[in-house]
């Protein structure tokens, strides 16, 4: 048994007493930092209720109710900082990032405590799949919401879709995972693909909006 | 195998349509092309999940709704979609006929509700109802216009195929044949490829009109 609750207050209180340190100045990054971790115990608790109820087994946990689950509980905080603060477009972008982040990166933690450090290759090649999948996720709703939130007939249905598309990346990421072989080298390969190609277009994209 | 063939086409050609739609945008600048890229894009995301795990695991996802949910989103899409195209005169525009929607419909969603999950179908029917609702009153409307506004009843049209090959998609997977080509689930989804794909060009003669 993983006691992640444990683990979230072990790792959540240096960052603590560090933002009390920093000042309000880093408040909000430290916020999201802790918004991203909280989502991810929570939707471990979450997960499990799902799985219980419907009475899922491993991998249909993991690739169903898992990137639900996940997503969904990223984009709470953020809907709450959207509609609470109300924040300028270039702000939206860094918290969702930071959100999924915390996120990754706690999720992480506890994968270590479940499994053990001894793997460095294989930790290293999962740290890039996964966080990145995280992170990317995290930038199709964090650039996503950037253009539509302004758009106020957009919003819904732009927030809704921008879910949709990060559930779905999650859940075939997660997907490719759980059939193992060659093709989770696949899904591990992916999200840096994905990162690599989105950068790659939005600087085309500029290049030329500038002529 | 059949399943596998119909799901992987409708995911290459949506995607097709997708990176067709995102062109145009990139070119245009028009939100009625960004909205048709994200209700393509979000349509074919769901598609490759569910052809990815019929083709790993060799059954549907059957406990949670992932591919359901991006379905969802991408109707929401379609919907924004056919309000932006929509002028202020068509939104005001009334005829008896629109009702043949909730008619047709209501019924049908009491069908999947005894065959289906409870809230993913009333979504996804509310939807495709207000979708079709939105969709009859431009087709009347657009057909009494004139000119390059007239060029818009293709968009409708395109909409209104969609909409009624899923409806016939959904009724026909309450009573499944088989897993062969005998089975009319498999040609009302290859319909609703084509009808898929044909609402880029649809599109694109409802916003240059």
């Amino acid at each position: 048994m993983t006691y992640i609750e444990n683990i979230f207050v072990c790792i959540a209180a240096p960052l603590l007493v560090t933002a009390l340190c920093m000042g309000k100045r880093y408040a909000r990054i430290f916020f999201f930092c802790f918004a991203g971790m909280a989502a991810c115990l929570l939707s471990a608790y979450i997960n499990t209720f799902f799985a219980q109820l419907y009475n899922a087994d491993l991998i249909n946990a993991t690739t169903q109710i898992a990137p639900v689950v996940e997503e969904i509980m990223k984009l709470l905080p953020l809907l709450f900082y959207l509609l609470i603060f109300e924040p300028k477009a270039e702000k939206i972008n860094t918290a969702v990032l930071i959100v999924a982040t915390g996120f990754a990166t706690f999720e992480n933690i506890c994968y270590l405590t479940q499994n053990g450090a001894a793997q460095l290759s294989f930790l290293l090649i999962r740290g890039f799949g996964t966080g990145a999948m995280h992170i990317v996720c995290g930038a199709v709703v964090g650039f996503g919401l950037v253009y539509v939130w302004p758009r106020g007939w957009l919003r819904v249905a732009g927030t809704g879709g921008l879910l949709g598309a990060a559930i779905t990346f999650h859940a075939i990421y997660n997907l490719l995972i759980a059939y193992g072989g060659t093709v989770q080298y696949i899904a591990y390969a992916l999200p840096v693909f994905t990162i690599t190609t989105g950068i790659g277009a939005s600087k085309l994209f500029k290049v030329k909006q500038q002529r | 195998m059949v399943e596998l063939i119909d799901n992987t086409l409708q995911f290459s050609v949506t995607l097709i349509a997708c990176v067709g739609a995102g062109i145009l945008y990139s070119k245009s600048r028009e939100q009625a092309y960004f909205l048709l890229t994200c209700f393509l894009g979000t349509f074919s995301l769901g598609t490759l999940y569910w052809t990815l795990h019929v083709l790993l695991f060799n059954y549907s996802p059957q406990v949670f709704y992932v591919s359901e949910l991006t379905w969802i989103a991408s109707y929401l899409f379609l919907l924004t979609l056919e309000h932006v195209l929509s002028t202020p005169e068509e939104r005001k525009f009334k005829h008896p006929a629109v009702w043949l929607v909730p008619i047709i419909c209501i019924p049908q969603l009491g069908l999947y509700l005894t065959h289906g999950d409870i809230l993913f179908n009333l979504l996804i029917c509310g939807q495709t109802m207000a979708a079709a609702w939105y969709s009859v009153r431009g087709l009347l409307y657009a057909r009494r216009q004139s000119g390059k506004p007239r060029d818009r009843q293709f968009f409708h049209i395109a909409v209104l195929s969609i909409i009624t090959l899923e409806y016939c998609l959904w009724t026909t997977s309450c009573f499944w044949v088989s897993d062969t080509l005998t089975n009319p689930y498999f040609w009302f989804d290859f319909l609703l490829t084509a009808a898929l794909f044909m609402l880029l060009p649809a599109t694109r003669k409802a916003v240059e009109g």
